[in-house]
């Protein structure tokens, strides 16, 4: 049986938040979903190009997008937040890395290596004993195929890292700041 | 001054307490404490109400050096020291300053940070809390009171060195009160309360943020739209929120309202921004309002709301309001545009800043016969529902008359604090309010027992107006032992106790939904008045009609304290009623 791609209800949307680095903002963020019984597909924070400055990269799924443009504003509103966007999946550049722990033990099915490469764009990163560790970069279509392809070699762990993503947008950071997109009365 | 002055200076530092002391307040190099009372008085902090405990005890020391500067108010509770916080902010216009232990102290306050975040309050709370070394193992009165406040706070930090504190308590006091006006809580761990600064104190107020920046201007495009929408109008309505207060915009509303002859009506906590004789007042909306501007809403052409939220118990069934109508919405935040009602047109910026540049955009008009279409359903709910009340013939007197009888004997002039429930509703119906910034309630949260802390800080945020607090029978033993604070105090605090032994709107409720099933609302109340003199306050109990008159005007003649308290009818109910879920033109008169 195939795995499925996770369950899609509504429109995908990827919010990126850009704020300062500070202990306890995460939490002040999440608070903001939970509160509104917006369940949260996927979270990524790192710093950006710019020093102090993190962005988090958060991907829900919503059947109404009003709902989630005052969802945009009430992160907006959070002090230390610096400016906040909301995407459709057209409008970002987006990726996730995947890694996959498969085992390698004597009687095991051989990898083909070739077609990992090739054909699955994935990488082997380590090779064990007993395992191999398998990267594959992609959209979760790509992963999920590929987690298709692969489960039968024995999968022992599998990770996805969530979305990060960068928008369509030529704009830097700095043209972003302090004007934002869907803040369109501001 | 060089490190081997900052050396000399006399600083003891005792090994059983923990505690560092600096003997001069006036030297430059402080430790945390002394800082944290430094930068209370460079914001112009008068006030503190607050109460000791172990992990804010460092800062307690420290005001002990400042008492001829600053004055702090020992509350009996930390809910009472909030409420008393958020009462003497919405009257002053300054930021109301608690200042509180870690654990129990801080989670005690936590009402009161509600309360003040939905109903736009300005307060800077200073909580202490445990040693940096000890955050996260249990310790002895440690709550996680930053996890815990996240999400009712509009800014909440935790310091955990003396030389963050003039840089935070400068952000914590610029975020409190600018933009829409809310709670900040400033979390001390004690360690940064004993510590010295590294370098001298130097306080430089904050007047600006990076990741704060509340629009104050609204955008001249924003107003165009506004003004020609209003200018198109045959039967535009104005509604006025609790943003014309805090703006100080009452002065160029009614010169907005002269020059358009709009109409307007109140929320709640906008209400005394326009006196109720004004002739283009048509009384306030919402569930308990009046019959006219809820009925009328959903036939006006335009509705112009001025620094409100659109509360549910303002609008009533949302999908069934104001559908007709064109929105116009004056709103400081932006994340309050569209959030409830659709604004055709969004001005984000302070209310009084709106309307001083909306003011030359609009034309002068009149719109007579719209006005006068109000008429029919003050007459009637004077006829059906006013009058009655105010002319009661009961056994029992009515909350009504006691209200209305305050009103004509302080002229409509005095602060009125309304507790929360069936007397709160009866206070907003009934008090003719005739001078602005007179009604301070708990609007959003609706929390019983705030009226008499509240009360109590409003008469310290301004001694020259008469302050009355009409507070119902289970308000009142909610936070009943401020009694002892306002005592202690020794300032003619008013107060009202209208007693009918019910939980009076549950009850209203039980009756009119839950065919009259009254589950837990009877109390068996204590001697109100015995509890009053136990605490050293004056006061009698009014029960019939023909003492009505006299017992109010001794309450007002008092130049200390006191309690007035008057038997009501037990099962009266508050009328005009738009029920829970109906759409405003549904209003009930019975």
């Amino acid at each position: 049986m195939s795995k499925p791609i996770p369950s899609s209800n509504g429109t995908t949307y990827t919010i990126c938040v850009f704020t300062e680095n500070t202990i306890g903002l995460l939490n002040k963020i999440t608070i903001l979903f939970s509160r509104r019984r917006i369940n949260i597909e996927s979270l990524t924070v790192s710093e950006t190009e710019r020093k102090g400055v993190s962005r988090f990269t958060i991907v829900i799924q919503h059947e109404i997008r009003e709902e989630v443009e005052k969802l945009v504003r009430q992160i907006r509103k959070t002090i230390e937040v610096l400016t906040v966007f909301g995407y459709l999946n057209e409008e970002v550049i987006y990726n996730e890395i995947a890694m996959f722990k498969i085992s390698t033990l004597s009687g095991a099915k051989p990898l083909d290596i070739e077609v990992i490469n090739k054909i699955y764009k994935a990488w082997v990163v380590f090779w064990g004993l007993d395992y191999v560790v398998i990267e594959k970069t992609g959209s979760i279509n790509e992963i999920f195929d590929f987690f298709n392809y692969i489960k039968p070699y024995g999968i022992l762990e599998f990770v996805r890292s969530g979305r990060v993503a960068v928008s369509k947008s030529s704009k830097s950071l700095t043209d972003y700041l302090p004007e934002a997109e869907w803040e369109y009365y501001l | 001054m060089d490190l081997k002055e900052q050396q000399g200076a006399d600083v003891s530092f005792n090994s059983d307490s923990q505690d560092y002391t600096v003997q001069t307040p006036e030297q430059v190099v402080l430790n945390g404490s002394h800082a944290v009372i430094r930068s209370l008085l460079a914001e112009g902090v008068e006030t503190i109400f607050g109460y000791p405990g172990g992990a804010i005890m460092p800062v307690y020391d420290a005001i002990y050096d400042y008492q001829d500067k600053i004055s702090h108010i020992l509350v009996r509770h930390e809910q009472g020291a909030g409420h008393a916080a958020e009462g003497y902010a919405r009257l002053s216009g300054k930021v109301g300053v608690c200042l509180v232990t870690s654990g129990p102290g801080a989670t005690n306050l936590v009402t009161a940070i509600a309360d003040a975040i939905i109903d736009s309050t300005p307060m800077v709370c200073i909580i202490g809390q445990v040693a940096k070394h000890l955050l996260g193992t249990d310790a002895f009165q440690e709550t996680d009171v930053m996890g815990v406040t996240m999400p009712i706070t509009k800014w909440n930090y935790q310091i955990t060195s003396a030389d963050e504190v003039p840089g935070i308590m400068a952000k914590a006091f610029y975020i409190a009160k600018s933009g829409r006006p809310g709670p900040v809580l400033i979390d001390i761990t004690k360690n940064a309360q004993n510590e010295m600064m590294s370098g001298p104190f130097e306080y430089k107020p904050c007047s600006s943020m990076v990741s704060y920046r509340p629009r104050l201007v609204p955008k001249q495009e924003q107003l165009e739209k506004a003004a020609a929408l209003i200018n198109s109008a045959k039967k535009p309505f104005l509604f006025v929120g609790h943003g014309v207060q805090i703006s100080g915009a009452e002065e160029i509303l009614l010169k907005f309202l002269q020059k358009t002859g709009i109409p307007c009506a109140s929320t709640l906590l906008g209400l005394s921004s326009v006196a109720v004789d004004h002739p283009l007042y048509m009384g306030w909306l919402g569930m308990h309002g009046n019959y006219g501007t809820n009925v009328l809403t959903n036939q006006c052409d335009l509705i112009i709301g001025v620094g409100l939220r659109f509360d549910d118990r303002v609008t009533g069934d949302v999908s069934r309001y104001a559908k007709q109508a064109k929105i116009v919405h004056i709103e400081i935040d932006p994340a309050e545009i569209d959030k409830i009602v659709k604004a055709d047109a969004p001005v984000v910026g302070d209310a009084k800043a709106a309307l001083e540049m909306l003011l030359p955009l609009v034309e002068p008009a009149s719109h007579t016969e719209w006005v006068a279409e109000f008429a029919k359903y003050a007459e009637m709910e004077d006829r059906l529902i006013t009058q009655p009340e105010l002319s009661a013939n009961s056994e029992k007197i009515k909350m009504a008359e006691v209200i209305r009888g305050l009103s004509d004997k302080t002229e409509g002039q005095a602060v009125v604090v309304a507790d929360v429930g069936q007397h709160q509703m009866m206070t907003a119906r009934y008090y003719q309010f005739k001078h602005p910034n007179s009604f301070i309630t708990s609007g959003g949260l609706g929390t019983m027992g705030y009226a008499l802390p509240a009360a109590f800080g409003a008469k310290v945020g301004d001694p020259e107006r008469d302050v009355y607090a009409f507070i119902g029978d289970g308000c009142f033993q909610m936070t009943i032992q401020e009694l002892g604070t306002i005592a202690q105090s020794g300032l003619p605090v008013k107060i009202i106790i209208l007693n009918n032994n019910f939980l009076g709107m549950v009850r209203q409720w039980q009756q009119l939904f839950h065919e009259k099933r009254y589950s837990f609302v009877e109390l068996q109340n204590p001697d109100f008045i015995t509890i009053a003199k136990g605490f050293g306050i004056d006061g009698h109990t009014c029960v019939k009609r023909e003492d009505l008159s006299q017992s109010l005007d001794k309450l007002i003649a008092s130049d200390k304290p006191y309690v007035l308290e008057v038997l009501v009818e037990k099962e009266e109910n508050v009328f005009p009623m738009v029920p829970s879920g109906a759409c405003v033109s549904d209003i009930r008169l019975q």
